[in-house]
Formats: C-alpha cells, structure tokens, sequence
C-alpha cells in the first residue's frame, strides 16, 4: 500500500488524469449495477405492517346484501340522466347534463344525511382551460371531535380516461351506508371530482387555503386529512384484480404501511388478487420485478400526477387509487368491501401514518427496498461527477499541463512553474462568470415551455433541437478565439470550467436524490458521457473528426432529442407530453422541468462547448 | 470628485438585479422571509411586522412575545409605507442599506489596512483586489441577495459593524465607536469587536504626528461605546416606556436562547436535547466559548487587528446563537480583502464544496421534515453541522494562511516550502 502510494505521488498524471477518470467510471458501472441487483431476494424485503393500530383485516366487513340493491338504484338514477343527455345529443348540452347529475348526487347525498358542498374552480394552462365543479359530503364522526378526516375520492373520469360510473355510484352507496355506523371516530369526507387530473387538486389547494383565485374556497370543512382512497370501477362488468396505483407528483410516495394494508385486505381478507405498475402477470421472477420496478422509477421519475390520489402527496396526506381490472368474478359489493375495510383500518389510526417507509421502490406487492439500500446506486452516480469535478480543481492547480501540448499554454503564467509545490494561480472569473451565466440561461427554455400555447410546442421542440446544435459551437468559438468579445480563454479554464459544471451537477443530483431518487438516477445516467468530455488534445483533422463524432453523439443525449426519441419510442405525441408537463408545472406543481432545463441542459451545454472548443 | 465609473455599474447593476428579482418574483421575498436560514427570531421581517402592528396599535410590541428586535427599529419602519400592500418601497429601502454597506467595502478596500498595517505587511501585497471588486463580491452574494431581498434586520446589525471597520480603519475613532454603538444595541454580539476595533483604531491614530497614550484611549473609546449604546437605550426607553421589559425582551432573549427555532447555528439542536437542569450552565458554556476568541485571536494577530475582525466575523457565524446566513455573508464580504492570502490557502474548494452542498441540501432536509413529513429533525441538522464544517474549514484556512504569512515575512528563505505535520 505505501508502495502504491508512493507510485501515485511520484506520477502525477496517473494521479491526476488518469485515476479520476477510472474512479468516476467505476462509481457509474457500481451504481447501475447495485441498482440491478436490487430486485434479488438478498437485497429486497417481504413487506409488512408497522403500524400496530391498522390491524388489517381484523374486522368484518358488512357491506352485502341490501346494499347492492340501493347500489343499482343509485346507478339506474344516475346512468338514466347520463343517457337522457347522450339520447338527445344536441338539445341538452353538456353543462346541463353536469348540473342534473350534481343536483342528483347532492340530493342523495342529503337524503343520506351528510352536509353536502360543491366547489366550482377553473385553471388555464398552455392556452386550454380546464374547468368544473367537485361535490363533496362529510360525515361528522359520532365518536370524534371533527379533526382528523379519511377522504374517499371517486372521479367521474378515471385516470385513463373513462367513465366511471360505478366508482361513483359506490362512493354514494357507502356514504349513506358509512352514516349508519356509529364506530367513526374520524369523519369521512366523500368527494366526487369531474375528472382525475383538476377536481381533487383543487379540492386539496382550497382545503388548506392554498387556492389560487380561480378555484372558489371550500364553504365546508373538517379536520387534519389522514389518508386518502381513490375507488374507480370503469367496468360495465365484473372485474378480476385490483390495481393499486401509489405514484405522487414529483415522485413523492404514500407510506408503505398504507400500501401494505390495501395488499393484505383485498389479497388476505377478501381474496381478491393485488397489482401495481400494470405488471398483471407478475410471476415474482427476477425479470418481473426489474420491469415493475423500472416502471415505477420512471412514473417517480417524471414527476406527473397518475391519478386522483397524487395530489395528496404533497400535503403530506397518504393516498392510493384503487382499479378494478380484468374479468372475474368480484363485484362492485366485494371492492365495496375492501374500502370498508380500509376505512375501517384508516379509522383505527392513533396518530397520522409515520411508522413505515416513505421512500421505497416496490418490485411486487408484497417485496421491496427501502432507500437505506437504494440510495447509494442514485449517489454513486451523483458521486462520479463530484469526484471528477474534485479532480480537475486539483488538476489545474498541482498538475501543469505540458507546454508541449499545446502552443497557447505559454501563456499561462510562467512564474508558477518555477516551484512545483506551490499552487498554480486560477483564473476564476470566466469560468464562474460562464457556469453561473449557463445555468440561469436555463430559465429562458423553462419560461418558453412552460408558458406558450399548446400547439407550438412541437415546433419549438424542433427549434431546440437546432438551437442545441448550433449553440455550443457558437459559444466554443467564441471562447477560443474570442471572436474579438474577450481574450481567448487558457487550457487551464477548460478544466475549470468543467469542473465547476460537474460540481454543480454532483451537487444538484446528491441532492435530487433525497427528494426523488429516480428522477436523480435517469438523468444521472443520461449525464455520464460529461464525466469524460473534454477538449481534445493533437493534430486538427483528428480533432475535427472526433469532435464532430462525439458532438452528434452528445447531441443524441442532449434533452430536446432525448424527449423526441422518448415520444417516438413510447408512440405518444410531443405535444401531449409537453401540454401535461406544463399542466404538471402551473397546477401540480410539478419541478421536474426546473431539473431538466436548470440541471440537466446546463450540464450539457457545457460539455458540448469543452467537446466543440477543440474544434477551433 | 472623481466619479468612478466601475463603482457606479456594480453598484448600479446589483441595485437593478434586486429589482428585478423583486419585480419579476413578487413572492420571492415572502418565500425568503420564511425560510429559517435566513430569518431568524431575531432578524425576522415577519416578526417585525407583528411589532410594527402593536406598536402602531398603541401596544408594547413586547407583548406577546413574538418581536425580539431593538424597538428603535419600530418608529423607522412605521416611517415607511405598510410592506404587506407596497412591498416596494421597503425593498428599496433594503437595496440602498446594502449599497451603502457595500460603499463601506470600498472604503475598508481602499485604506489598504487588509495588507498593510502599522505593525505587519503582508509578502503577497500586489496580489489584491481592488475595493469595486470586493464590493462586487459582497453585493453578488447569493447569500447577501437572499438577506437583503428576505429584509433582514441583521442588514442594519451589517452596517453598524462595516461602518464602524470603514471608520477605524480612516482613523475616525469616535464615529467608529459609535457605529459599534449602533450594531451592539442591534445585536449584542458585536459589542464583542469592540478590543480588535480599538487596537485598529489606535493603529490608525499612532500612525499620525500625535499618538495618543494607550490606558487613556482605551477607556475614552470604551466611554464612548458605553455612552451611545446607553444613549440608544435610552431612546429606546422613551418608544417602549417599560425598560425590563424590552430588555428582557431584546437582549434576555439574546442571551438566554429560549427560542429554539431551527436555524443555521449550532445552538438550537444542542439545546432541544438538553435537560433543563443543565441548561444554564451550558448557556454559560456557549457564550464563554464564544467571547473566548476574542482573547486568543487578539493576542495573536495583535499586528492584524483588521484580520481579528474578519476572523471573529467567522466566528460568530459558526457558533452565535440564531446565526443565519446573514452573519456569513458578512465574513465572505470581509474575506475578498485578504485576496493576497488565497493562495496559500489549502482547503477553499472542499470547503466551498462543503458550503455549496449544505446550502442545497439543507433546504431540501428541511423540506423533507416539514412539509413531506418522511424526514426528522436530524437531516437538517446534519446538514447544518455540514454547513458549520465549511465555514471553520474556511476560517481555520484563512488563520492558517494569515499565520503563513506571517512565518513567510520572519523567514524570507521558506516561501514556498511545505508544510509538514508534526
């Protein structure tokens, strides 16, 4: 070992070109394959209950027989107004329908005896407005003093865009079947949202005053929001499994226990089979486990809301949507149960859900890691970067480069040379001056996507693309040959300024990781190729070819393209993505775009500026 | 009078980017006020508004217990239109107190006090920036836009201290002590400067044709010190009417740490944890760890009295009670002076490194406790225990290379050689 030591000391260039670029690569191959090696049974975990007071399943459930013929009335009252529009098509317009189907709900909600309240709210985003108007109905607890509240959403429109009618019409059947009980000791609020992606996020902002003008306040309210379950039945026929989806906006999870106790009341009590990540025939192989929970990373990782329950996240409130899916044999009675049962469960609470984990990865129901075991493969790579950033400062200031190199070397300072062990002076102001400036220029693309209207974002897609090709070459020639702008820049603030682009980047994504582990690891990984970009050393042909090689190369990486490649991949049109993620942006608010435009494409700007620069 | 046009463009410049930033952010400042890094008990905007509302309501602002700032602030601030229906003018307010803290920069840079005193001269004088540039460094500060934009009242606690260093190292020893005077009042701690500021002060005066006799120019400028703080206290008593209780309420609440909000500091961790039977002792502890380097640093660097000030700038933002990054943005705004030291520092980018991360980090720990709920306590602590690492790693780096420095002017022959551990 001091041998080794000794040699490293005594070879500068091993120590500090050489060993860097090896580490960093190292830490990128460890952290992809930790993360690989996740989903086996030595790094995963059977799920299970923390919190002692959930007791799922304990109870029975009594919510049969009678119910379900109130249930099909209900349905009848609702499916006959519905069909009444839909049969005259263009003399009853849609607003009407609406207002009839409310004034229904309202009024058997009423019946029921719950306190019934609507709440009208509008958004506008990238030139669409989205607008309508959430019911909602409280059952005051009889054995509770009205602050703490479980909420039971149903969307009239699902998640994946269809009508859910049954969902609706059980909310109803057990609103007025929960009034009967006198063992609340939580009041439950019923609320019924006109589709998945608005009502309950304007529900939530207004239930916590949070609202922006254009959502109207809530005139009625109860206590501190515990839990929160999401039912859609779109199916006109009995359903097989249950789909539980967990996903929060911007990548923030429900706690476990919450999720553990949905998969042992429908699996072990009522028998009924549990999926996530639309894995419906998850053998519990290796292959399975990878792929649900590659699917989960990616919906934590992009940040969007994948359905009702998402919006809850981020008040702390945990919240799941349950699916009805396949064919079977279960019923609307049996998912009734089910919620029931969960509600019961939620009921029990002593104190809001904090025993188990919020930051997990699922890879079945009843499997998964916990951030203890995860986080490092995420830190890793956030790591690499750091560790060459670290590097390249202490290159520029103990390791001078070659005069021979490269002519314009002589002039750096002369003076430095003469002793070894004193530290080379840095010239810091460009290369701060430049980070800093790229990295706030990552506002103008952030402002633009988020801001214009919803039918020029492919074109200005395309136009970033462009822009990414033609701007780090403007930029680099500026930069080498001053252009008459500035001095020409010294080798030495080549490296600082990558080291300073890849602290930042290290710094961004160790600390991205904390908050959204996937998020951090995808655009780690797409940001690996900027540990070993550098301006290019030798003759001009073979840095031409090189450079250009490895600028198209880098520009297939760069993010206009990346998402490009994505939509085309995935078969979904560029506008769509982009009119959600603005959605995201001003109702959500959702940040991964703040992540993309003022990480990300920084960070790669300036690689492809260094890779450009030799160019010139 | 020579305009200086740089002058004019940096301060100019970092005057409109406020403005801007304000402009084009409107709930920026909100946003900043609440953060904890930034505000705290006794710095807080938010709190101040409270006081402002009892005190125009005809009620001790001490009532209640939520303003803990000296009660001078008050009738300055009800001279300025509501900040909650036009926020403007109080910003622009804040932006020239920062501007005039930043030309008190200029004046500190341009007596060349940083590496030429009375007694010492640094090896590395032509290596130096000029007073723009560390005025640019001040102003540019993430750290100094987000107190300022956040409305802090440790700004006027900044200015009281930059004014009494820009008027020492001029010589003018009276309005020196008197802007001590005024920050002490503001905050307490700075009464702390008051041996280095004397000892720069003296310096300054022995240099000339007439030096005056040590005893005697202690005890005068200690008269004075005395004489403005309880002239503002007086003052004080006048807005107040209850003199306990606004001393209980300002300088008690200093002293005592009862509010144990969390903050950048070191303090409020330390003393959640602690049984209360312990608590006075440590309290005694703390503040005597903290005066303790007055002693050491000026017996030290007795030839430096400018670096004693800068060095217990850093100290006080490691270890006050409420810290807030206030308190290091005025040590990184004195540190640009001893540009001639930089390279013999040895750590500065592990501790920027360390500083860098913890001020990303330490919001979102904080974000994760708060509001997400999936974090504790313990992640921003940790966070700010990394964030206190930085900065003793950059003061202890700055000491060491002042210290260098002055091994290099006894010993021409080593520059330049290692150093070495024994």
């Amino acid at each position: 070992m001091p041998a080794a030591i000794r040699n490293l000391r005594n070879n500068p260039h091993l120590l500090f070109v050489r060993l860097p670029k090896l580490l960093s690569f190292i830490c990128i191959v460890v952290g992809v394959v930790w993360l690989l090696l996740l989903p086996l049974n030595e790094y995963s975990r059977q799920t299970y209950i923390s919190e002692n007071a959930l007791l799922p399943g304990q109870v029975h459930a009594y919510f049969t027989g009678s119910e379900q013929n109130i249930f099909r009335g209900y349905k009848r009252e609702l499916e006959g107004l519905l069909n009444d529009g839909q049969a005259r098509g263009g003399q009853k317009d849609e607003a009407e329908v609406t207002a009839a189907v409310s004034d229904k709900m309202q009024s058997i909600l009423q019946a029921a005896g719950l306190k019934v309240a609507t709440q009208k709210y509008e958004y506008t985003s990238a030139g669409i407005t989205h607008q309508g108007e959430n019911t909602y109905a409280i059952i005051h607890a009889p054995r509770g003093d009205a602050t703490e509240a479980i909420v039971l959403v149903a969307p009239w429109i699902t998640a994946d865009d269809k009508l859910n009618l049954n969902g609706v019409t059980l909310a109803l059947t057990l609103a007025r079947y929960f009034k009967r009980w006198s063992l609340w000791s939580k009041d439950i609020i019923f609320l019924i949202t006109p589709d998945s992606k608005t009502g309950t996020q304007a529900w939530i902002d207004a239930y916590h005053d949070m609202h922006p003008a254009s959502v109207q306040p809530l005139p009625l309210k109860s206590g501190a929001l515990q839990g929160a379950l999401v039912i859609e039945y779109p199916l006109d026929h009995r359903f097989q499994t249950l789909h539980i989806v967990y996903d929060g906006v911007n990548g923030q999870l429900p706690n476990l226990d919450l999720f553990n106790t949905a998969v042992a009341i429908a699996g072990g009590q009522m028998g009924i089979g549990a999926n996530l990540q639309e894995m419906w025939a998850h053998d519990d192989s290796y292959e399975h486990r990878l792929q649900t929970m590659f699917r989960g990373m990616t919906k934590q990782g992009l940040g969007y809301a994948t359905g009702a329950h998402s919006s809850f996240m981020p008040y702390h409130i945990d919240a799941i949507t349950l699916q009805t899916k396949g064919e079977g044999w279960e019923d609307e009675m049996a998912l009734g149960r089910t919620i029931e049962s969960l509600c019961r469960s939620l009921n029990n609470l002593l104190e809001h859900l904090h025993q188990s984990f919020f930051f997990y990865l699922l890879m079945q129901s009843n499997r998964f890691v916990s951030i203890g075991t995860y986080l490092p493969s995420a830190m890793l790579i956030a790591g690499n970067f750091t560790i060459m950033a670290i590097a390249l400062w202490m290159r520029t200031g103990y390791y001078p480069e070659k005069p021979s190199a490269n002519p314009k070397n002589e002039k750096a300072p002369a003076e430095e040379k003469a002793k070894t062990n004193i530290i080379a002076e840095r010239h810091l102001a460009l290369p701060l001056s430049l980070v800093v400036g790229l990295h706030l220029l990552g506002l103008v693309p952030l402002w633009v996507f988020n801001n214009i209207f919803h039918q020029y974002f492919t074109t200005t897609t395309y136009i970033f693309v462009v822009v990414d090709i033609v701007l780090p070459l403007l930029l680099a020639a500026i930069l080498s040959n001053g252009l008459g702008l500035s001095k020409p820049i010294i080798p030495q603030q080549y490296h600082l300024i990558k080291s300073f682009s890849l602290l930042l980047l290290g710094l961004s994504l160790s600390t991205l990781a904390t908050l959204n582990f996937s998020l951090s690891f995808m655009i780690g990984l797409l940001c690996a190729p900027l540990s070993f970009v550098a301006r290019l050393r030798g003759s001009a042909p073979f840095r031409l070819t090189i450079s250009s090689l490895g600028l198209v190369l880098l520009n297939l990486v760069s993010p206009p393209t990346v998402l490009l490649g994505v939509c085309w991949y995935m078969g979904v049109s560029v506008e769509a993505v982009l009119t959600q993620a603005a959605f995201g942006w001003d109702v959500w608010g959702m940040w991964t775009q703040v992540v993309v435009w003022c990480v990300w494409w920084p960070a790669w700007l300036i690689g492809c500026v260094l890779l450009g620069s030799s160019i010139f | 009078m020579a305009v200086d046009r740089r002058k004019i463009a940096v301060f100019g410049a970092a005057f409109v980017l406020r403005l801007l930033l304000t402009c084009f952010f409107p709930s920026l400042p909100d946003l900043l006020t609440g953060r904890v890094e930034v505000s705290t008990p006794v710095n807080s905007f938010k709190r101040l508004q409270e006081g402002l509302f009892l005190y125009t309501g005809n009620v001790s602002p001490y009532d209640g217990g939520v303003f803990h700032q000296a009660p001078l602030l008050l009738p300055l601030f009800a001279l300025l239109p509501n900040a909650k229906s036009s926020p403007l003018p109080t910003a622009i307010f804040y932006f020239l107190v920062d501007l005039l803290n930043a030309h008190a920069l200029v004046n500190i840079s341009a007596s060349g006090q940083s590496v030429k005193s009375k007694l010492h001269s640094a090896v590395r004088k032509h290596v130096q920036w000029d007073g723009v540039s560390v005025a640019a460094w001040f102003l540019f500060n993430p750290f100094t836009i987000a107190t300022c934009l956040a409305r802090s009242t440790s700004v006027f606690t900044t200015s009281g201290i930059l004014f009494a260093v820009s008027n020492a190292v001029a010589g003018n020893s009276i309005n020196a002590m008197l802007a001590l005077g005024f920050a002490s009042y503001l905050s307490l701690y700075p009464a702390l400067l008051f041996i280095p500021l004397v000892l720069l002060c003296y310096d300054r005066r022995s240099e000339g044709p007439s030096p005056p006799n040590v005893g005697s120019f202690i005890v005068q400028q200690a008269a004075l010190l005395l004489a403005s703080v309880a002239g503002l206290i007086g003052l004080s008593c006048l807005i107040t009417g209850s003199f306990w209780e606004f001393i209980s309420a300002t300088y008690g609440f200093h002293l005592l740490v009862p509010d144990l909000t969390p903050n950048v500091g070191l303090w409020w961790y330390f003393f959640i944890e602690m049984f209360d039977s312990f608590r006075e002792f440590f309290l005694g502890v703390f503040w005597l760890h903290l005066a303790s380097y007055v002693g050491g640093l000026t017996a030290r660097f007795r030839s430096q009295p400018l670096f004693i000030i800068t060095s217990l700038l850093g100290v006080f933002a490691i270890f006050k009670p409420y810290s807030s990054i206030s308190d290091a943005s005025l040590f990184f705004a004195l540190l640009p002076l001893y540009r001639h030291l930089f390279p013999l520092m040895r750590y500065t980018f592990f501790a920027g490194s360390a500083i860098l991360y913890s001020s990303l980090l330490g919001p979102a720990f904080y974000h994760l406790w708060i509001y997400a709920g999936s974090g504790n306590a313990n992640f921003f602590y940790a966070i700010t225990l990394v964030w206190s690492l930085g900065l003793s790693i950059l003061l202890a780096d700055t000491v060491f290379a002042a210290l260098r420095d002055e091994w290099e002017q006894e010993h021409p022959e080593q520059v330049g050689t290692e150093v070495r551990q024994v």
